[in-house]
């Protein structure tokens, strides 16, 4: 098992709305999302959506925490819930 | 090993049309590169060439002529011009021929390149969440290089306001209007640090070259401008590409250091001894982070060159000297083809409005593309 806390290695935020098929949006339509690598003490990068109430205050080597969903992990900065 | 010379080049305009197809472009490219080299078709011994979306090559020989001559299609993605390079170097070593065609062209609509994780070996949950963006990768690998080496998004401005610039001296460029460095930045938001006018689009076009032995050059018309080095590398373990679920820790591996450093090798040359060159500038996060890896600079030191003007024609190291991708837009097969092209033209100082002053003798050129290649050469006059 990996663990479940790192730090953001380095971000993006997706600005359009990716091509439908394959891309999926949600119920109430698409809006801009974060997207980064999560840096994890087992010396990896995992790639993850970021779940952040501001897209505006995303920050390289902000403390995260990662989990695995069965599809694409998902990454919170610690701190938000 | 022997020299191998190019005798010709030749170029379509590049763009986006309705009605001209890819192999129109590579038609046209190849005539114009044999009228360079002086020499008709049936005087090229062997060919190799290819796209990535608009047709095979060797299929060109019905508008070309149907001499028999010997035409290997070559796909291999952003490294496709480079690798019939190669191909067309080792042909020409091997004695299979002593005049070689190279040819790179392809057409691509608005919008191409539509990736589907299974085409990756990734889960299906990478398209339904909207991580198969290419865009998202080139975002991501300069937003950690702005954070380590202090790179700022007005120098990333300043990247692409210079393509527009060298592209409105280039009659063959698709974009030929100046665009400033304000507007630039205030172009939208793409994936963030890039804006839309820091990204090229897809497009069309083809460039084609005629290679040939210093002995068969003997009896050519042309100016011939010598090949020191073509070179294509794959990537290593630890590289940062495309659509990776995982990266490895630790110092990132660079496809493209490893392509430059293997062409300066075999050329016996140094960067420093480069005096124009061609950088894979897919946005301009690629060119600042490319002149690093490339060895034209210490990781860091563009953010002071850029703003100095060292990379415009008129500096120390002139980059993308016909606008790059940027300006061009990137028909896949055709663009390594391109930036030789390009500097064919500039080391016979026949590049007209954006002629490097002084007298270019030593030229480079890189392609970096997915997932994890790159092609490089290196010329002299």
């Amino acid at each position: 098992m990996l663990s479940t806390l790192g730090t953001l290695w380095t971000w993006t935020v997706q600005r359009y709305a990716p091509k439908s098929p394959p891309y999926v949006p949600p119920p109430e339509g698409f809006q801009p999302f974060a997207v980064g690598y999560v840096e994890l003490p087992e010396r990896l990068r995992v790639a993850a959506v970021l779940d952040v109430a501001d897209l505006g205050a995303i920050r390289i080597g902000a403390p995260v925490r990662i989990e695995a969903t069965g599809g694409v992990p998902r990454a919170t900065p610690i701190g938000e819930t | 090993m022997g020299d191998v010379l190019i005798a010709g080049a030749g170029i379509s305009r590049f763009g986006r049309t309705e009605h001209t197809t890819g192999r129109q472009h590579a038609v046209h490219a190849v005539r114009a590169a044999l009228a360079d080299a002086g020499i008709s078709w049936s005087r090229v011994g062997a060919a190799f060439g290819g796209s990535d979306a608009a047709g095979l090559a060797d299929t060109l020989v019905a508008q070309l002529g149907l001499t028999g001559v010997p035409f290997i299609n070559v796909k291999n993605g952003c490294a496709t011009g480079g690798s019939a390079l190669v191909s067309a170097v080792n042909a020409i070593r091997a004695g299979l021929a002593d005049v070689v065609l190279a040819v790179g062209f392809d057409k691509h609509p608005r919008g191409a390149f539509d990736p589907l994780p299974a085409d990756w070996g990734l889960d299906d949950a990478y398209g339904r969440d909207g991580l198969m963006v290419t865009t998202q990768f080139f975002g991501m690998k300069i937003q950690r290089y702005m954070h380590e080496y202090g790179i700022s998004a007005r120098t990333l401005a300043l990247v692409a306001e210079k393509a527009y610039r060298n592209g409105s001296r280039n009659p063959n460029a698709w974009r030929r209007t100046p665009i400033s460095a304000d507007e630039i930045l205030a172009s939208g938001p793409v994936s963030d640090p890039l804006t839309r006018y820091m990204f090229c689009s897809p497009g069309e076009g083809a460039a084609a070259l005629v290679l040939c032995s210093p002995d068969a050059a003997r009896a050519l018309s042309g100016v011939p401008v010598t090949l020191r080095a073509a070179v294509v590398r794959s990537r290593r373990f630890g590289s940062f590409e495309v659509f990776s679920p995982w990266v490895a820790g630790g110092e990132l591996t660079s496809v493209s250091r490893d392509a430059a450093a293997a062409a300066f090798e075999v050329a016996g040359v140094a960067p420093g001894d480069v005096d124009v060159c061609q950088l894979q500038d897919t946005e301009s996060g690629a060119e600042v982070m490319h002149l690093a890896e490339c060895g034209f600079c210490a990781d860091g030191e563009q953010e002071k060159l850029i703003a100095d003007g060292a990379t415009e024609i008129g500096g120390a190291l002139p980059v993308n000297t016909d606008g790059g991708c940027i300006a061009n837009g990137e028909p896949i097969g055709a663009s390594g083809l391109r930036q030789i092209y390009e500097v064919v033209q500039q080391l016979r100082g026949h590049a007209g409005e954006r002629q490097v002053p002084g007298g270019p003798r030593v030229g480079f050129t890189h392609v970096y593309g997915a997932p994890g290649v790159s092609a490089c050469t290196v010329l002299s006059r």
